[in-house]
């Protein structure tokens, strides 16, 4: 598109919003003295329909190319115009926002000269843009209507049973042998004292029979290639040493079995056998030969006789599977306290965690359902309940593990369900945690039914060697006095944390991680299910703990999310993409790949005495390789070095040192700077905002140009640190580009305070109008003429700097 | 209770276990029984059970070899309780003495064949019992009442009195010096191991006894001219002599037979193959119509047996 810029300018009114302060008609005929500007015109609404039709009418009248639309932000309505343009047969990427509502009118009321200024600045400042604009067209990637769900338990299986009943077929891989996770390892659920497995195994056996889904069971995943639509997932199933299809579930082989080894799944109270399941509702129902402990007798293959199921040559086997999207259930850890010397886990047989108990006080349970003592094999006759172990504790984990108060007042119901006036039960805790339906009603029953709480962590636990009973030492809240209680038997509630692999699953997946080791989601708040790779989401407890019904809604709300995707043939991909100019790129004749080490998504590939290669549908724009690459050989569409050098150029050709150039990230900064507008908080006029979509966009030479050209100051203003950044990580590249950045610029004489780096979220418009303020009266007390004179010392440098670049 | 493996060592035995909250599983050796002849260490499945660096002297005796066992590794599967062939090692399940592979026949229990003919004894003769050198045999005498007597001489009608042999099996190895030694021939054994054991004289080191040191039967070998040389015929063919020999090939030892009742296992094949040869496996495989086993095994070694 070299045909010469045909710019329309709208100056919307917006009622008085915009009117009331600004004298649009100023503006407008200001505009119409800017070059490549053929036509300008003001409307009460531009937004409503009549605006919109004058637009169109205007494209076609004047044969305008490029429209810039002075109104509201382009948060608010750059949707809207670009339709608008699209539907006159302009592309809608040939729309540029001038914001002189929230960055203007609303911003400086009591300023109306000034407003009207800073609004022809504005104005001239996205014609400048604009005429620059290309023309861009969306990707189109087909989708693969099959999901992964990785991780069995309760979250992956309504997650793989919603998807399969919408008609999508689903891969179910599962690490261990069965499906069922940490549910099928429960005796009952709170609050209403169902039966763990007997309601999650009809579940398992549905998933077990859906034409739709397939389990891959006992099967590692080894790598995922591609994005959105179209991953290409490896995926190792081991060796069960049992022919799948052949294995009937009879168990004969187990009955001939001589070894025993401590079965993980009754959290190692128990045993099974060398040949076995799990537990007896597996699914698959189909046994595995754990050959760390088998003597190969072959006891079994007789067993099995003309079945023929036991396979001891089986081979690891490798498969890969095509699917558009996947769901990560993988779940959560117990955190068994063997570092903690308050509690003696380990060292008094006593003393037991949580999940240790149920596995005590379930039937199918290695004791058969019998709770007794590990020292004498007799039931206890008080049981002592410490909450909080290892969680809310700044030394171990941060968090509260969230369904440790509910299971442990069922623990407590259970016991004196049980066993009644024959048992003291006691609560230690921090405080009971019961919000959700009928939780709290939970709780009277248990204060009902005599169990004690008390409120207070405990000290010590010292075991009398001779009974081994347990004196848990603790401080009474209440009574604000230290405390003896006599426990004969211990149960603590121990954190929840990340399970085992969920750092190598991260690496695979390029998901990120919370500083909790949990699975980070993409937004906390807006999508809590989605992460920042298209077409990967969250389920259930990986995302951080969950009780069983919050982690079924979000296996739902996965499946939902998921569908949205497969339910399409063609996936959109917005085209405001990095694009590597292979000509300029480094990586053809040294060894570079900075891009690729910067990337947050892992979507630039580097290949040795190749051009590094952007893999479109998972770049997600924010423009960072632009800013790290040495060579200036990748350009971020939309957003391009030459659109952004002429907004800096249009920001200061005036009076640029009385001015603050800030450099504000879609996301947060620019949204709270719009957030100060709405708000009307005044702050002084002297600020030129341009927008990129991440903090990390921010090229050095942007902030050196600035410079030369006079800028009184310089902001650059990102999502806080550590996790807001919707980028991942682009805010802790731009922080160490500027950093570094800092040092020299002070070095070459200029004063630090001119150059700010700053964190402001979407809801801190106070915050940036208060920054605005520093900042402006910082500028006024450094003064105009040191500025000046700083300037004229720096600008045959910073001239020399860029110059080697060609700028 | 999180799960919990200990292990105690002293002077007198080796004491490993598992402990689950539900089950509790002890392997105890008894060192004064254990010769370390090291079949345990060839058999242990998970190879839990390892020698000892062996201390050799520089003057005296040379000590037996001794055993560990790792109690990371254990199984408590049995197989060294089962196969001990004097007995140093028990297995016990929630306090109950167990073999587990003998329980599911997945290894077969050794036979000691020891008959005695007590009709035959004559009543004051103590020759077997003073025979065992390991101190298994108690011979004692009864009135026709079913009284031990004490003392022999206050007892007139001595053709009413009946001898008792009582022989400790599980520690008997079954080495035939009470039959040989038996006046009467009332006494049959039947080794338990069967097998040849060679001396290479021109191997063997000068002054070198150490395998007569650590042999637990006396008399099996004996030093002549500076020489040592097999009586075979009280041989048990356990190994420890092999084990403590400094010199690779100075002693040749081949067991060609264990007397055991039969099994079907595969743990135990390979047992065989191991304690004796890959001939003797063969040949086991052969006689209990395996073929499909055999063919396995031939396709493993590439030969045909």
């Amino acid at each position: 598109m070299d045909e010469e810029p045909r710019i329309g300018v709208f100056v919307c009114h917006c009622g008085l919003n915009i009117a009331g302060v600004i004298d649009v008609k100023a503006v407008t005929e200001y505009a119409k003295t800017l070059p490549n500007v053929v036509y300008a015109e003001h409307n009460p609404y531009t937004c409503a329909d009549p605006g919109q039709e004058s637009i169109k009418k205007a494209i076609k009248e004047y044969k305008l190319n490029r429209v810039v639309v002075a109104a509201c932000s382009p948060r608010l309505h750059e949707p809207t115009f670009r339709r608008c343009v699209a539907e006159a047969g302009l592309n809608p990427y040939l729309l540029e926002m001038a914001n002189i509502r929230e960055h203007a009118s609303w911003a400086h009321p009591s300023e109306p000269e000034k407003a009207t200024e800073k609004a022809k600045e504005l104005v001239k400042m996205a014609v400048a843009k604009a005429r620059l604009l290309r023309p861009l067209e969306p990707f189109k990637v087909p989708v693969t209507k099959k999901a992964l769900v990785i991780g069995g338990g309760i979250a992956g299986i309504n997650a793989a049973l919603d998807l399969a009943e919408m008609g999508f077929k689903v891969y179910l891989v599962e690490k261990k042998e069965s499906i069922g996770g940490h549910m099928a390892q429960l005796d009952k659920t709170f609050p209403t004292l169902d039966c763990s497995i007997c309601i999650e195994g009809p579940k398992m056996v549905e998933v077990a029979r859906h034409p739709n889904i397939e389990i891959i069971s006992f099967a590692d995943i080894l790598k995922v290639e591609g994005f959105v639509g179209n991953f290409k997932v490896k995926v190792r199933k081991n060796p069960r040493y049992v022919i799948e299809e052949k294995c009937t579930g009879c168990g004969e082989c187990r009955n001939v079995c001589p070894i025993e080894y401590p079965n993980e799944w009754d959290e190692y109270m128990g045993v099974r056998k060398a040949i076995s399941v799990p537990f007896d509702q597996a699914v698959p129902l189909v046994y595995t030969i754990n050959r760390d402990y088998c003597i190969e007798c072959y006891k079994c293959v007789e067993a099995c006789g003309p079945r023929e199921a036991i396979n001891f040559d089986q081979q690891p086997e490798e498969i890969e599977l095509e699917v558009g999207a996947i769901i990560v259930a993988t779940g959560y850890d117990i955190y068994k306290p063997f570092d903690d010397p308050v509690y003696g886990y380990g060292k008094y047989d006593n003393v037991i965690t949580s999940l240790e108990f149920e596995r005590l006080i379930l039937a199918a349970g290695p004791t058969g359902g019998k709770v007794v003592r590990a020292s004498d094999g007799k039931r206890p006759r008080s049981v002592v309940i410490i909450q909080c172990v290892g969680s809310r504790d700044l030394k171990k984990h941060e968090w509260c593990s969230g369904f440790c108060c509910m299971y442990s007042l069922k623990h407590a119901i259970m016991l004196k369900e049980h066993y009644g006036e024959d048992i003291d039960v006691y609560i230690l805790y921090m405080d009971m945690r019961t919000p959700f339906k009928g939780y709290e009603q939970f709780y009277r029953r248990a204060r009902e039914m005599g169990v004690s709480f008390i409120r207070g962590k405990a000290s010590e636990i010292v075991e009398d060697p001779e009974t081994k009973n347990l004196y848990v030492r603790a401080e009474d809240v209440a009574l604000g006095e230290p405390i003896e209680i006599e426990a004969e038997l211990v149960i603590l509630a121990t954190a929840a944390v990340p399970a085992e692999g969920t750092e190598d699953l991260a690496r695979i997946l390029n998901l990120s991680r919370g500083s909790d080791g949990f699975f980070l989601e993409s937004h906390p708040k807006l999508k809590p299910i989605d992460t920042p790779v298209d077409g990967i989401f969250l389920a259930g407890a990986c995302q951080g703990p969950k009780d069983i019904p919050y982690s079924v809604s979000q296996g739902s709300g996965a499946a939902a999310r998921a569908a949205t995707i497969l339910s399409k043939d063609e996936w959109l991909i917005e085209p405001i993409v990095a694009v590597v100019d292979p000509n300029k790129c480094r990586n053809v004749k040294v060894k570079c790949g900075i891009c690729a080490q910067k990337c947050p998504y892992g979507a630039i590939k580097i290949e040795e005495g190749k051009p590094a290669q952007v893999v479109t549908a998972m770049c997600h724009g924010c423009g960072t390789c632009a800013a790290e690459c040495p060579a200036d050989a990748i350009t971020q569409m939309h957003f391009t070095d030459a659109q952004i050098f002429a907004q800096i150029e249009a920001a200061l050709e005036e009076n640029p040192e009385e001015k603050i150039l800030a450099f504000c990230c879609n996301w947060c900064s620019y949204a709270g700077s719009d957030l100060a507008g709405t708000s009307r908080f005044e702050y002084p006029p002297n600020v030129r905002i341009i927008r990129v979509m991440c903090s990390g966009r921010v090229d050095r030479d942007f902030v050196i140009d600035a410079f030369r050209k006079g800028a009184g100051m310089v902001l650059v203003a990102a999502c806080h640190l550590p996790y807001d950044c919707h980028y991942i990580s682009g805010n802790w590249r731009m922080k160490e580009r500027m950093e570094a950045l800092a040092k020299m610029l002070e070095k070459l004489g200029l004063t630090p305070d001119r150059f700010r780096v700053d964190y402001i979220s979407a809801a801190e418009g106070l915050k940036f109008a208060e920054l605005m303020k520093e900042l402006t009266a910082k500028l006024m007390e450094i003064g105009k003429e040191r500025i000046k004179a700083e300037n004229q010392k720096l600008k045959p440098i910073l001239d020399r700097m860029l110059a080697r670049k060609g700028l | 209770m999180p799960m919990k493996l200990i292990k105690n060592e002293d002077e007198n035995v080796i004491r490993v276990e598992r402990k689950l909250h539900a089950k509790h599983y002890a392997l105890t050796l008894d060192k004064s029984w254990c010769k370390g002849c090291g079949i345990c260490v060839e058999l242990c499945p998970r190879e839990a059970i390892t020698l000892k660096p062996i201390v050799r002297p520089s003057e005296g005796r040379a000590n037996p070899p001794e055993i560990d066992i790792d109690v990371e590794k254990c199984n408590y599967c049995g197989i060294c309780t089962a196969i001990c062939p004097f007995g140093a090692l028990t297995l016990e399940i929630d306090g109950k003495t167990e073999i587990p592979v003998i329980n599911s026949e997945s290894f077969p229990k050794l036979v000691r064949d020891v008959r005695v003919d007590a009709e035959r004894c004559k009543v004051g003769c103590v020759d077997c019992e003073e025979a065992c050198p390991l101190g298994l045999i108690k011979v004692s005498v009864t009135t026709p009442e079913g009284e031990v007597v004490e003392d022999l001489e206050s007892i007139e009608d001595k053709e009413s009195l009946k001898v008792k042999v009582d022989i400790d099996l599980e520690h008997c190895p079954c080495c035939r010096i009470c039959e040989y030694k038996c006046p009467e021939g009332a006494i049959q054994v039947r080794k338990i191991f069967h097998g040849t054991l060679k001396i290479n004289h021109e191997l063997c080191p000068d002054d070198c006894q150490a395998c007569l040191d650590v042999c637990p039967i006396p008399n099996v070998l004996y030093k002549e001219d500076g020489k040592v040389y097999v009586d075979e015929r009280f041989c048990v063919y356990c190994g420890a002599c092999k084990i403590v020999c400094p010199v690779e090939g100075a002693l040749e030892l081949n067991r060609t037979w264990i007397s055991h009742v039969p099994v079907k296992s595969g743990a135990w094949n390979r047992a065989v193959e191991k304690l004796a040869s890959t001939e003797a496996m063969a040949k086991l495989l052969k006689m209990k119509a395996l073929e499909r086993a055999k063919s396995s095994v031939e396709k493993r070694l590439g030969r045909r047996l």
